[in-house]
């Protein structure tokens, strides 16, 4: 367990560094820098060099990067190119906003999947499993964006049962008024525990069936405790990684509902910084997102080692 | 989302990257949103607007005022001497005259009695610092090219309230200097924007830059005394965003309307569109320094080949009206009696065949930047594909259309251009050599004709002069203005106080005048 973990967490480095020299190149090779943007119309070739090297985008991309990385060991994130703004404030601001947003939601997911994937995967076939089994497929395949419209246009508009967007809310200031994390909480929940749900609900279906379970019933083991001490253990180490992805999607699906309800949150941030090519802030989204990825990937994978540890064969 | 920086004059663009409550259900909603809807009697509410936001990229300093929202912070804390009506045509503001000696040199500005948010007077010393801070190019002011004109040396207060600003060249055009976006008045010595002063109907309360500004009325302003307690602009870079919040009654104002929202809102009883007709001049720019557009037989043909009325039609979606290839319709200077071009598709293939150019590719560089671009595009390569000219849409991205679009120098671009005085207009995008000289047009004749224009004192011989000038823009510039666009904005339908009125005009969100209920 020891090795393994350890070699997991290397890998983990390595992943994170992957994806940031993938997303300083790509950066690099979008056309257009941060002082064309700033500049737009206005710029005549004379004023634009002058920003370019006040900015120091006139140096070699390898000797920035180096920079940037040099920077970052020794904790300092930089300041953003557009706006001066240290980067780790203007991150810190973003991710208060996506933290309100996705902690309920990753509440929400976590308590409500199991419970459903459990209770559906057990009675599988029966009227409620389907019932159930339908919505979710549903609500899995109404896009998040036309979920949204139509949650504002019946919740709110139609009935004022809520306000429509969090513009004007920042932080604390969203915590202050919950009604207004209602509906994007709930769009971005939704298609997550539609995904775990399932897996979860398949996952039982199967162990409760499988000979091991059969086996255990025929030595006169309880029911009960052949679905808690081994099916649910079973079908959640398997699961235990998508709740991983879980987290993941939490974070990257935030961009549609963050636009349409109005939050300035990571999601926002980080189209917005690529858009305004502020290589500074999109190092940092990028640092960001992918560290938290592999975080939780690598949880997920050590998680379900402990609960099913024959699957280190595969990992 | 995000829009992009915006070139400060020209905020028109939707860029980048722009009721409520009263709104009948929405009065629940707004119970729940604590700003809106505590408040008793008119004064004491709290009127929010919500704009597309620059993101971070938010100062409040108004001397760098790239986008409409930082136009709109600006004009809530700031002053300027004079502003621009509708028409663009310049009214005084904090400058009570101005005149100049027969040279067109010296000016001599009289301002009225302001007082600063902490009491001190605006003196002519004030109104000297800011000038020079706009002229300094470290500044980065939209204006610094109209205040490099003054000759600081030379200029001084001859009393706390009288100055005279005398100019390196005679202008007689200079008072439009006076109005600019980006010459806000500010206290002498100002460095800091984090706690500004300003003498504007609004004092400062917070602002965090990508996030909300709030601002309180200010009761000791010389013009108008605000009727709401406070003023708070909220960024929401979705106009799906900006309309919900309006329609939900979280804000009394949605600025930056286009297409679909505004067909939306007509529908509307909880919310009032405020149409600003004209407000945007939309281009193509043809380069004249490069083939195949300095042949100008293809000038002409592009401007006879593509059919106007069907543009307005269906790429404004309706809301504009056909361009007549000259900027600044219904603006003070525009010349009126040309007749407009008409559709001429004969005469178009003529000019091609003549000019050896039958079947020619022609890319057309485009963007989403503003929403009638796309359509457009593909309207104008049909119809000139009837003509002879193979027109080849090449979309770039929004944020940065403008960098790659000088960098690829494209012959064919779109643009836009808000309201600005005609002659602001002519002198930065058409005199040769200009920097925002896109097509690279250089014509001794117009640019003579400028000169001539702004060293004649006489209003009605300089108007003739810039009408002339004009018509040879009209016809040689390769600057094509097939459309004018509608501004929008909508406010919610108990909102009083605001009308409709152009971007970079006085009226424009003008929130000191408005009242609530």
């Amino acid at each position: 367990m020891g090795r393994y973990t350890a070699r997991r967490c290397l890998l983990a480095v390595v992943q994170c560094l992957v994806v940031l020299v993938a997303v300083f190149a790509l950066g690099t090779l979008l056309p257009g820098d941060t002082a064309g943007v700033l500049l737009a119309e206005q710029g005549t070739p004379e004023q634009v060099a002058a920003l370019r090297e006040r900015l120091g985008l006139d140096r070699p991309a390898p000797d920035r990067f180096g920079d940037w990385l040099g920077g970052l060991l020794t904790g300092d994130l930089g300041r953003s190119l557009l706006t001066n703004v240290p980067v780790a404030a203007e991150l810190g601001r973003r991710l208060t906003d996506t933290l309100v947003l996705a902690a309920p939601a990753f509440v929400l997911v976590v308590t409500l999947a199991p419970l459903l994937g459990v209770v559906t995967g057990l009675r599988e076939g029966t009227r409620l499993d389907r019932l159930l089994n339908a919505a979710a497929v549903l609500l899995h395949a109404v896009p998040e964006f036309v979920l949204g419209l139509l949650m504002i246009a019946s919740l709110s508009l139609a009935t004022g049962l809520l306000p429509a967007t969090a513009v004007g809310l920042n932080g604390t200031a969203l915590l202050a008024q919950p009604a207004v994390l209602v509906m994007p909480v709930a769009v971005l929940a939704a298609r997550q525990l539609c995904d775990l749900a399932r897996q979860i609900r398949a996952g039982v279906a199967a162990q409760r069936d499988a000979p091991l379970a059969e086996h255990l019933r025929l030595l006169g083991m309880r029911e009960r405790t052949v679905v808690l001490r081994h099916v649910v253990p079973n079908a959640l180490g398997p699961a235990a990684q998508q709740f991983a992805r879980c987290v993941e999607g939490l974070l990257g699906g935030a961009v549609l509902v963050e636009a349409l309800f109005g939050v300035q949150g990571l999601g926002t941030g980080f189209v917005e910084a690529v858009q305004n090519r502020d290589v500074p802030l999109v190092q940092a989204y990028a640092l960001l997102f992918a560290g938290t990825a592999v975080a939780v990937h690598l949880a997920g994978d050590l998680v379900s080692h402990r609960l099913a540890p024959r699957r280190e064969v595969t990992a | 989302m995000n829009r992009p920086v915006q070139v400060p004059d020209d905020l028109a663009r939707g860029i980048g990257r722009r009721g409520l409550l009263t709104g009948m259900g929405a009065i629940a909603a707004a119970g729940l949103l604590g700003g809106c809807g505590s408040g008793g009697g008119d004064g004491a509410r709290r009127f929010r607007a919500a704009f597309a936001a620059g993101g971070s990229q938010e100062t409040m300093d108004p001397h760098v005022a790239p986008n409409f929202v930082d136009q709109v912070r600006a004009k809530a804390m700031f002053d300027t001497l004079a502003t621009f009506g509708d028409d663009m045509s310049i009214r005084p503001r904090l400058a009570e005259s101005w005149e100049s000696d027969a040279s067109g040199k010296r000016w001599r500005v009289r301002l009225r009695e302001a007082r600063f948010h902490d009491g001190a007077p605006v003196t002519a010393e004030d109104v000297l610092f800011t000038y020079r801070r706009v002229a300094d190019p470290g500044t980065g002011s939209p204006s610094q090219q109209l205040m490099s004109a003054v000759d600081f040396a030379a200029s001084g207060a001859s009393g706390p309230r009288e100055l005279t600003l005398v100019l390196k060249e005679a202008d007689f055009g200079f008072p439009r200097a006076l109005a600019g976006v980006g010459t806000e008045v500010l206290p002498t010595g100002t460095t800091s924007f984090r706690n500004p002063v300003g003498s504007g109907p609004f004092r400062f309360g917070s602002f965090t830059p990508g996030g909300p500004a709030l601002f309180k009325r200010w009761d000791g302003h010389w013009d108008t005394v605000p009727r709401v307690a406070e003023l708070e602009i909220v960024p929401a870079n979705e106009e799906a965003a900006r309309v919900n919040a309006l329609l939900s009654g979280q804000v009394h104002y949605a600025a930056d309307l286009a297409g679909a929202a505004v067909n939306r809102l007509k529908g509307e009883k909880s919310a009032r569109l405020l149409s600003a007709p004209r407000a945007t001049a939309q281009q193509i720019l043809l380069s004249r320094g490069r083939e195949p557009f300095s042949d100008l037989r293809l000038v002409e043909a592009f401007q006879l080949g593509i059919d106007r009325a069907a543009l307005a039609r269906i790429a404004l979606a309706g809301q504009g009206e056909p361009g007549n290839d000259l900027f600044g319709k219904g603006l003070d200077g525009y010349p009126a009696d040309l007749p407009p071009r008409e559709r001429d598709a004969d005469r178009a293939r003529a000019l091609v065949r003549e000019a050896g150019a039958d079947g020619l590719e022609v890319p057309l560089q485009t963007s989403t930047l503003d929403a009638a671009w796309e359509p457009a595009a593909a309207l104008i390569a049909r119809q000139l594909g009837e003509i002879g000219l193979k027109v080849v849409p090449h979309t770039l991205a929004a944020p940065t259309y403008f960098s790659e679009m000088k960098e690829r120098r494209s012959v064919a671009a779109f643009n836009t251009t808000s309201t600005l005085p005609v002659t602001t207009f002519l002198e930065q995008r058409l005199r040769g050599g200009a920097a925002r000289n896109l097509t690279g047009f250089a014509s001794g004749e117009f640019d003579e004709l400028l000169d001539r224009a702004r060293t004649t004192r006489d209003d009605a011989a300089r108007a003739e002069l810039l009408h002339r000038a004009q018509r040879i823009a009209r016809d040689e510039s390769g600057l094509v203005v097939w459309g004018f666009s509608d501004a929008n904005d909508a406010i919610s339908a108990d909102v009083r106080g605001l009308r409709a009125a152009p971007p970079n005009s006085h009226d424009w969100a003008r929130f000191d005048r408005v009242a609530l209920g």
